[in-house]
Parts: C-alpha cells; structure tokens; sequence
C-alpha cells in the first residue's frame, strides 16, 4: 500500500504542487513571521548591548513612577553627583548622561525624523568619555552653551555641514546653535534610525531638561575592582537624601533588551497571530484540495477495492500522501518564509530604519514548530476525506461519473442550525449581562454552523449570485452560474477562506467606523476651539509649555490654553493626570463641569470625573494625597466634579501646582480661539508664524484637528489590514488551486463544448464568472457575519466607553468590489488552462 | 442518384496524417481523397485503427492534416486559425459522439441550443421546433443529461447537432454505447434528417446494420480508401467485410 501511496503521488505532480501550495503559503507566513520578530529581537539586543558596552556601573534616581502603557517616569539626579562619583577609587571616567526629547530643525524649516512614529528623536551629551560609543567624524565635541553636534545620518538628512547654524527644538523650547562637529555611533550613522542632537553636559541640561539635572551618570571602571563591587561602592558613597540606585552595566543592558524586548514581544505576537489565522484559513484549502482529489480519484480507489483493497488501506495511502505533502509543504514553507522575512527587512531599510544588520535569525525553534505545526496541519486536514475516501463502494468502479457525493444531509442542515443557535444564545446572554468572556464562544460558534451549512447555502446563493453573469453573459454566463452550484460542497469549502478574511475584515472596518464616529462625537462636543496646536510626539515629550501663553498673547487670539499631562502616583499607582490653566480654557475645552467653576480649580484642587468620583467615593470636599514626579507629595480637595471624561480622564488639576518643579511637564494640545472680529485667514496666518518659530507642534483648525484624531484609528486599521491580508492571499490562493483541479476534472467537457463551437474566450469568460461568484458567495456571507462581529465586539466595547455602533457602508461597498476583482484574478491562470485542454486527447479519453 | 448529379460539402485531397517520424512513422491517413455528397448520408466503416476518427476529426477541423488537404464549404482548413475553425465548427458542422455528448449542467433544450446560444444566434424557431418534434423530445427539454436515458442523450445530441442547419454533420459511433433497439431508433432519426430535412450526414461505425442506413459507404483500410458501396443492405456489407477481411 505504501509502494501504491507513493506511486500515487509521484504520478500526479501538477496535484502535489497545488496541494503542498497551500501548505506552503501558511507555513511560509509561520516562518516568515516568526523569523523577522527574532531578527528584530536580535538586532535590537545588539543594539543595547552595544549601548552599555564600555559602561561598568550606571547612578540613577531611584524615584520612578510607572504608568499605564508599560511607560514610566523616573526622576532626575543633580549634576553635582558626577564629580561624586569621579573620585570612588576604581572608577576611570564618569560622564552625565540625558537622553531626552529634541528635534533637529532642516534648513527647509521641517523638522529630521518623524513625529512621534517610528525612530525616536533624541537631544543628548556628547563629550570625551572613556565608555561612549559616539565618536567625532568630523569636526569635534561641543563645548559651549551655543554650539552642537548631530549624528551623520541626519547630517546628511538635512544636508548639514561642519559651521552651520542648525535650529534645535526642545523641551524648553527652540533655539540656533552652530554646528561644531558630526557623531557617528560605532559602525553606523545613527542608532536605529533616531536623531541625536548631543550637547555639552552644562548645555543639555540647561537646554533638554532643567538646570542641573541629569537622567544618570555612566561610568567606566579602571578594571582593579568587579562591576559589582564598583557599583556598590559607588551607591554607598551617594548620600542617602540623592536617592540613587546603582546598576551594573549588564544589569542595565539586561533591563533596557527587557524593555524592548516586551514592545517587541507584542509585535511579535500579533505578527504570529495572525499568521495563525491565515493558516487555519490554509486548512480549509488544504480540506478541499484533499477532497476534491478524493472524489476524482474515487474510481481508482474503487478499483482498489474490487481487487481486495481494504477500506483501512486505502485511506492509509491517503494519509501517507498527506504526510509527504506535509513535509515537503512546510520544508518549502520554511525557506519561503525566511526569504519573505529577509523581504521584510529590506522593507524597514528601505523605510530608513538604519539598523546594524546581525543577519537573519533562525532559531531551532522556528525549524522545528514550522515543519511540525505544518505537518499537524495538513495531516489533520487529510483525515476526513482519507476516511471517505476509505468508504467508497467497490461498485463505484464500474460507474461512469466521477462527481462528488454532493447531497447535503439532514444531519449537517439540524448540525449547523444547532451551533448558530446555540452561538446566538450565548451572545443573548452576554448582552443580556452574562461575563464578556463567553462572547468568543458565541462568535465561534456562529461561525462553525455557518460553515457547517455552507454547502446547504451555497446553491441557492450561488444560483442567485449568477443571476447577472446569466442574464448579461449569455450562454456563457449561464454555464459558469451552473459550474459554481453543481458542487455545493466544493464551492462552499472554496468560498469558506474568503468567508473567513471577508468577516474579519468586515468586523475590523465596522470596529474602526464606530470608534473613528465616537472620536468624532467626542471632540465635537468637548472641544470648543477654532484651532488646535497638536503633537504626535505625546509620551516621549510634547509642546513647550510656553507656547500656550505667547499664543495668548498675540492680538489676533482670544484665548489659547494648554492641555498638558503628567504622571503621577496616586495610592501606589501611576496615574496621568490633565493638567489645565483654569484662566483659558473656558470656551476652549469643555469638562462638562458638574457645580464648579473653573476658577474653583486652585492649584491645591483637583476635579475628578463624575463617575471615579462615585466608584472611589470620593465627593466634593474630600482629599487626595498624590506623589509627583519629584517625589514630593501634594495634599489635594476635590473642588469640583465633571461629565465628560473621555479626553480629560478621571483627575484634572491646575498646571499651577507643578510650576517650577522639576517634573517632567509638557503640554500635548494648545487649543485656541480666535478673537471676535478678526478675519479667519489673519488669525491662522499669525498663529502659524508663531508656531514655526517654535519649530514643534502642528497647527490645524477645528475640522483638521477632529479628522487627525479619528485618522490615528485608520493607521492600526492599516496595520490590522496588512495582517490579514496574509489570509486574503490564501483564500485567494485557494481560489486558485479549487479551480484548476475543477478545470482538470471537466476537460472532456471543456473539448465537447470547443468541439461544438465554444471559442476560447468564451472558455475564459465561463471559467471566470465562475470564479467571481464563488468569491461573491464568500464575500456576502462574511460581510454579514462580519457585520455582525463587528456589532458583538462594539457591544462588547461598551464598558470601555464605546458607545455606537457605525454600519460602515463605504467599505462594506469596496470590500464587495475588491472580492469581485480578487474572483477575476483568481480565474486569470485557471482561465488560461481551460483554453489549451486539447480537444482530441480528451474526448478520447473514454 | 449518381455521384455525379450531387453537390460537394466536404472533402480531402491527397490527405495524409503521419504520427511520429522516420521508421516510427504511423499512417493513421495516407493519401486519402474522398468526397461527401450533399444531402447524402454517407457512412465510413473499416477494422480498427484504420484512421476512422482521423478521417473525421481532420474534415471536421479538430486536427490538423500533415499533408494534402480538407475542404468544407469551399474552403479549406489548413488556411484558417483556432478562432476561424471554432466558428467553423459552430457555423457549418454538426457533432454527435459515441459518449459523453452533453455539457451536464445544461438542460435538454439549452444543449440542443448549445451551438446557436455560443453564437449568439436566435436560429431558426420553427426549424428547431421541427427538430425536436422529429427526435420525440417535447416532454424532456427541462430534463438534465443526468435525469436521460442514454437513447434519449444521443436523441438530445442529434437535435443540437441539427439545431443549427449545418452543412454536414459527423457522428463518431453515435450508436456504439445503445441497445439495437435504441440504436435503431436513433439511427432511423438520422435518415430521417437526410430524408426529409435534406441534411448531410457522415458517420463512422463498426456495425453493417448501422451501415446499412446510409445512402453510400466508404470502405478504410491502414489509412487507404480500400473500397466504396452505394444503397447498401447489411447483407452486402458483410460479404464485403469478409472479401475485405482475406
Ligand atoms: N496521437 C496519436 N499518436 C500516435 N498514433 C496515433 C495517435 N492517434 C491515432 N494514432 C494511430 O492512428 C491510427 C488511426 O487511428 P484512428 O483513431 O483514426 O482509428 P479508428 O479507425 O478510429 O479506430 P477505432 O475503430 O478503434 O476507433 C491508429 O493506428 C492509431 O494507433
Ligand atoms: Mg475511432
């Protein structure tokens, strides 16, 4: 039987290859994926290992808040510390250290980098020091309080040369520095693809963060003591009030590849997920490959059969075949998807990610899962059609069709019905109070009784799908409406994949839809602005305080106001809090205020949300007691209460309170409104002059600002569509391979109808309205589970504060259009074989 | 009727089909001229492997001679491309085959209408309704092939391959596959298209009685034109065969 299995599969190649196609693609994206995110993991390990290379202990402020997002905020040390820390015996060199928010301003007036997406834009120092890896190109270190150095990417970037005077934007605001020296960074010209502007320590900590302060010191030991034992010297020498903690340089790299490692991680993740979802998609092509070479083989198996073949032989041979196809699928699969992560990193490049290359990582593990999980997979999918391949009669032999069973049973329509139902019943229960966790389980099952009743679905609709092609395409129409239904079982396994990607598509746009309509419901009602300076740059450093009160000031503006954020420790946990200036934002930004007044908010106030203030029972009157970033703690009175805590979050205080302290405090938005009676084109005109000057921020009127907000949905929703578009190729792979085999069974069919006068281009149209249904067919079902999901998930949003749901008809629109093109192109290979069936050879074929 | 009197609708001249090369070579035709009558039913017999169906399929346009030539209508075929022989084929030659005549996701009527419908041709109503009344197959024209007997298939096939008014019609052992009875059925359609629809027929078959039916029979023979019989009887066919036989 062995012998014959393997007979079987050398003797149909072209069958091989479509069924390990679809082996190849899912394991392909396995592989792929899971190869670039430890590549990316790699290289960025290499980076920060590199960082801390020549450091041997690292002083820091033991002060840190953290926050939501995995970001923390810690606290910055005196200057004074390094000359400190110079004189432990055992230590080399010590150098201060920044590492904070600055952008180069071009020549053009735009700032280098990008605004808060993709590599970050740094201001740091750059002086002589025995443990740093920059080092001077050309030119040499700054050191006075008016000169720079940048590293040579961006000198290059911005066409910069040694002697011009080159526009730095920081935290404290823009100032003019002339350009002294060019920084390359070990072997390449910036690390990851960042900006570094690097000052003299004196300079960048007047200029980056506050006189005096700086984020750490580095130091390099002169080798007589161990690492550990260095820092602990260096800790015991700190006086106790500096608060510091002193690290090792491995500790300090171990803890930074951590914090990479973890973003990272999640990127990885949602990669790999979604590389699952396209493979499950792959299975239902690998089922359908196996079936329909089932049926076609039927007669052979039933010849088997007659001549004492038994049941168990023939759908061990079956297995076996699956087995082969499974191995050499996912070893193809697996030098596939390594080729396509070296694609993608060539893409990153390309996007001028400037990473030092370590090559591609290809982990055991990676080898291993691939071949396996594509291995499980394919063999999973072989089973059931083995097994009927297994029940054929050996009567069936002496039968002159070849044609599927294609009866759908009373057991899969009472099947499918039961899952649906019991899917709806759970989601009943879910919306009627039932725990958010079941909803998966409701989704789920949904969707397996939709599939289950595929087959039952798929004439009827097909039939009414091929309506037009009928109706407008003649004879031939009318042949491909036919072709799509005559084998419901093998459409609806066809169209299943496309099922599948069309509903989380669907779901995923509806999704999107209503959080972009809530956004915009939102900002419509709570800011009152004519205009908006905004930032992308939210976290990692925002808008200069200061450019809300020169804004103010202008005579064009009625009030601008600053919109700020800070973190804070509230009963041990890091918390943002919005930080207002009561005398502006009147008019300009709206709490819904509850009883108060903004001017209620003294700096030793704060507001807090209607609904914490509830949870926490917290009422007007009673109080807080916060830590700031500076570890000093504020005794704050609730004064007041507020509605709408969408954008402003739980706690709003007075950006008085934090006024000369050393916490870290930027403003994420300056909202503005114009003064009665000037001309809008003279208002914008001046506030845009004003904000150049500043060289951060981008200024945007009303209906800008409330489009950027909704448009920052659109770019996860890119990236969520880029994902599954690993499963679209898949279902339209399957598209593809469904077809060819069908294109393969019918060929005497295909000569009868040339023999009798069908012209080629009349093969091709049928063969591609064909396809264009099955594609249709899946697209319309999963538009309408899509739909549906999309509307579970919203509800399931609602305690998250989503409360719309948007019907996305624009994209409901597109997707069914794409779907019809994806069917044209799908038939386009499929197409072209039908037309070289050689007329003669297969009506011989008797 | 003499041969004399009639107008041509096909015929070859000096045409040969060689597969393969130098000693290999097969002769599936070797220098074949032969002429079918208008209006006539004209029937090709001869042992197997005699070149039947290459005889066929190269005067129907599926294949192509090596050498001589094939004339339909006037014109001859190595002349013309795929797209100018499949409207050949769709126009001027009707096709009935011993098996595996019909598309099977169309209905009766719509395969008896297969020809037109690719041409995008209405055709003659009333001549197919005459058709189909000829064939006995009013009450079966929803009918798939699936839901037909296979006398009633090639009485479907027979109907499309007269649908059109072609100027000659092919059937490869259209009754190989039926029961004499069933057979004789169809083949009495077949001489009754010629009788009184004035069609030209050619037909292959291996069966004297079958032969019988037509107006004139050509005799292959390892690819030759070995011998010719006008108003056979199934009684001189065999006697024939038997002469040709020794
Ligand atoms: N594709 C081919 N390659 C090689 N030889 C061929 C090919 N097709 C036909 N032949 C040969 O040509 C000769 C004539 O074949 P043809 O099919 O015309 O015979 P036939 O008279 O129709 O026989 P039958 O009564 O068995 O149908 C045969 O010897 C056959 O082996
Ligand atoms: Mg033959």
């Amino acid at each position: 039987m062995f012998r014959i299995a393997l007979k079987g599969i050398v003797g149909r190649k072209a069958r091989l290859i479509l069924t390990s196609l679809a082996v190849i693609l899912g394991t392909s994206f396995l592989a792929g994926t899971s190869v670039f995110s430890d590549t990316l993991t790699r290289t960025f390990d290499n980076l920060f290992s590199d960082v801390f290379k020549n450091v041997d202990a690292y002083v820091r402020s033991s002060q840190v808040i953290e926050a939501d997002f995995g970001l923390e905020e810690r606290q910055r040390i005196s200057i004074d510390l390094v000359s400190v820390v110079e004189n432990v015996p055992g230590v080399r060199d010590a150098s201060p250290d920044i590492q904070a928010f600055a952008r180069i301003i071009g020549k053009d007036g735009k700032p280098l980098g990008s605004d808060g997406q993709g590599p970050p834009t740094f201001g740091s120092i750059g002086e002589e020091f025995a443990g740093a890896l920059w080092t001077v190109a050309d030119g040499k270190w700054a050191t006075a309080s008016n000169e720079v150095v940048i590293d040579e990417a961006s000198a290059k970037a911005g066409k910069y040369v040694v002697g011009d005077t080159v526009k730095v934007v920081a935290q404290s605001g823009s100032r003019d520095f002339t350009l002294v020296g060019i920084a390359s960074y070990g072997d390449v010209r910036s690390p990851g693809g960042a900006t570094f502007a690097l000052f003299d320590s004196a300079t960048a900590s007047e200029f980056l963060t506050k006189p005096g302060f700086i984020d750490a010191i580095l130091v390099s030991g002169d080798g007589s003591v161990s690492d550990t034992k260095l820092s602990a010297a260096i800790q015991a020498v700190i006086p106790a009030t500096a608060k510091t903690e002193t690290l090792t340089g491995a500790q300090i790299t171990l803890e930074t590849q951590d914090q990479i490692g973890s973003a990272l991680d999640f990127f990885g993740i949602l990669l790999q997920t979604f590389s699952f979802i396209a493979l499950g998609v792959g299975c239902f092509v690998i089922y359908n490959v196996f079936s329909i070479s089932a049926a076609q083989r039927q007669r052979e198996n039933a010849l088997l059969r007659a001549i004492g073949a038994s049941r168990k032989q023939v759908t061990r041979a079956m297995l076996i075949e699956s087995v082969a196809v499974g191995l050499v699928g996912s070893t193809i699969g697996l030098v596939a998807g390594i080729g396509l992560s070296s694609g993608l990193s060539a893409l990153l490049k390309a996007l001028n990610v400037d990473i030092p290359s370590s090559g591609l990582v290809v982990n055991q593990g990676t080898i291993v899962s691939t071949i396996v999980i594509g291995l499980v997979v394919t063999v999973l999918s072989a089973i059931l059609p083995a097994r009927r391949a297994g029940k054929v009669p050996p009567l069936a032999a002496m039968r002159a069709t070849a044609l599927e069973i294609a009866e759908p049973g009373r057991k899969r329509l009472y099947g499918g019905l039961l899952s649906i139902a019991l899917g709806i019943a759970i989601i009943s229960a879910v919306i009627g109070g039932a725990n958010n966790s079941y909803l998966g389980f409701g989704i789920l099952f949904v969707f397996i009784g939709t599939i289950v009743l595929g087959p039952i679905i798929a004439r009827p609709v097909a039939l009414f799908l091929g309506r037009p092609a009928a109706r407008f395409r003649g004879i031939t129409g009318v042949m491909a409406r036919q072709n799509s239904a005559r084998n419901p079982k093998r459409t609806s396994r066809t169209a299943s994949p496309v099922l599948i990607g069309v509903a989380l598509v669907t779901a995923v746009t509806a999704l999107a839809a209503s959080i972009k309509g809530q956004i915009n419901d939102v900002f419509t009602e709570q800011f009152k602005g004519d205009y908006a300076v905004t930032t992308n740059n939210q976290f990692t450093g925002g808008l200069s305080p200061s450019l809300a009160l020169d804004l103010n000031k202008l005579p064009e503006v009625d009030k601008a106001s600053g919109i700020g954020l800070i973190t804070v420790k509230l009963n041990n946990n890091g918390q943002y809090f919005t930080t207002i200036d009561p005398g502006t934002v009147e008019g300009v930004f709206d709490l819904g205020l509850i009883n108060a007044k903004y001017s209620d908010l003294t700096p030793d106030s704060i507001f807090l949300a209607e609904s914490y203030s509830l949870r926490k029972n917290l009422p007007i009157g009673s109080n807080v007691t916060i830590t700031l970033g500076d570890a000093t703690q504020r005794e704050l009175t609730v004064r007041g209460l507020y509605k709408f805590d969408e954008l402003a979050g739980n706690f709003v205080v007075n950006r008085a309170m934090i006024a000369n302290s050393a916490v870290v405090n930027f403003d994420i938005g300056v909202y503005i409104v114009g003064k009665n009676g000037v001309p809008d084109g003279e208002v914008q005109a001046a506030l845009d002059k004003a904000v150049k000057k500043y060289g951060q921020g981008e200024l945007l009127s009303k209906a800008e600002y409330i489009d950027k907000q909704s448009g920052q949905v659109n770019q996860l929703l890119g990236l969520i569509y880029g994902l599954l578009m690993l499963s679209i190729i898949i279902a339209f792979v399957g598209i593809i391979i469904t077809l060819l085999l069908s294109v393969f069974e019918r060929q005497r069919e295909l000569a009868l109808l040339r023999a009798v006068g069908m012209t080629r281009s009349q093969v091709r149209t049928t063969v591609r309205w064909e396809s264009v249904i099955t594609s249709l067919l899946g697209a319309v079902l999963g538009i309408i589970l899509g739909i549906g999901l999309g509307w579970v998930i919203v509800f399931a949003l609602k305690d998250q504060g989503l409360t719309s749901f948007k019907l996305p008809v624009g994209p409901t629109i597109v997707i069914m259009v794409m779907s019809f093109i994806v069917g044209l192109f799908a038939a386009i290979y499929p197409a072209w074989r039908a037309t070289r069936v050689n007329i003669l050879d297969a009506l011989n074929t008797n | 009727m003499t041969p004399q009197t009639l107008a041509v609708a096909a015929s070859t001249i000096s045409a040969s089909k060689i597969y393969g090369s130098g000693e290999d070579a097969v002769y599936a035709l070797n220098d074949v001229s032969v002429e079918f009558y208008e209006g006539q039913f004209t029937a090709i017999m001869g042992p197997s492997g005699s070149g039947k169906s290459t005889l066929m399929h190269c005067i129907a346009g599926l294949d192509e001679l090596t050498k001589g030539s094939a004339i339909i209508d006037g014109v001859d075929l190595s002349t013309m491309k795929d797209k100018g022989l499949t409207e050949l084929r769709r126009e001027k030659i009707g096709f009935v085959f011993q098996s595996f005549n019909l598309v099977p996701t169309l209905t009766a009527n719509e395969n008896i209408r297969l020809p037109l419908m690719l041409g995008n041709d209405k055709g003659d109503e009333a001549w197919i309704q005459n058709v189909i009344n000829t064939v006995h197959l009013q009450d079966r024209l929803t009918h798939r092939p699936s839901e037909l007997s296979g006398g009633q298939q090639q009485r479907v096939a027979v109907a499309r391959a007269l649908a059109s008014k072609p100027r000659i019609i092919f059937a490869d052992e259209p009754t190989g596959n039926l029961d004499s009875t069933t057979g004789a059925e169809i083949l009495s359609f077949m001489r009754k298209a010629v009788d009184e629809l004035g069609q030209t027929i050619v037909m292959v078959t291996h069966d004297p009685v079958a032969a019988a039916y037509a107006d004139r029979i050509i005799f292959l023979a390892d690819g030759k034109v070995v011998s010719e019989m006008t108003e056979p009887t199934s009684g001189k066919v065999l006697d024939l065969m038997k002469t040709l036989g020794n």
